[in-house]
């Protein structure tokens, strides 16, 4: 099985990645997932690709420690976090994150939670690719 | 020495990825952020966040050891 959290080029399975999660607990009662995906459009410009860089090591660590956190923190059953790093395009899955817990509001509430302290705390960086130039990308609140 | 550590937007205005400063005694991540920033002004501006080993750190008195991995960053975009 895959590792829980992971920093990788390539795409990933929503669909394993799920089933990795429920196959920890059968005691699991609510998953709540979250994908972020590459948008072909912003700031009134077209984005042709997403490119992204990581201080990957500590992205990894920072990563790992945002799962246990939230598992302690919201008491989930299990929780897991894959982001991509390289070149995406318009469309193309970026990261996924799911939580799961007993019971519905647990998971929902560490999933906002998870993707939340991810854009704070995970060393990542995007630059959108337009037919104008290329530009590094200004955190959304 | 410090390994100095750029990524992301400041890798881009530094044109560097890494860069190695000798280890002087006393030397502080406020001390090593003034120099760098004599040094590439435009790029250190961006540097809002640190890191000395992999860990978060804030506290710009803080002492370097020699071959300490010292990481400034832009604020993240990731996700």
């Amino acid at each position: 099985m895959k590792e829980a959290v992971r920093i990788q080029q390539e795409d990933f399975s929503q669909d394993e990645e799920i089933r990795a999660l429920q196959a920890s607990s059968k005691r699991m009662g609510g998953i709540a997932t979250f994908l972020g995906c590459a948008r072909d459009f912003s700031e009134g410009r077209e984005v042709s690709e997403i490119s992204f860089d990581a201080y990957g090591s500590m992205a990894l660590s920072e990563l790992e420690k945002l799962r246990s956190d939230a598992i302690e923190k919201y008491g989930l059953l299990d929780a897991r976090i894959v982001h991509r790093i390289g070149t995406v395009k318009g469309g193309d899955n970026i990261v996924f994150i799911a939580a799961g817990a007993e019971h519905r509001v647990a998971a929902l509430e560490a999933c906002r939670w998870m993707i939340d302290e991810l854009k704070q705390r995970v060393p990542i960086w995007k630059k959108e690719i337009t037919p104008q130039g290329e530009a590094w990308v200004t955190p959304h609140p | 020495m410090i390994k100095v550590l750029f990524f992301g937007p400041i890798a881009a205005a530094t044109g560097e990825r890494d860069v190695s400063v000798a280890h002087v005694p006393g030397l502080t991540l406020g001390s090593l952020k003034e120099m760098l920033a004599a040094q590439y002004p435009e790029a250190m501006h961006l540097a809002t966040m640190m890191a000395v080993n992999g860990e978060h750190v804030r506290d710009l008195a803080l002492p370097l050891v020699d071959n300490s991995e010292v990481a400034f960053m832009a604020k993240f975009s990731g996700g």
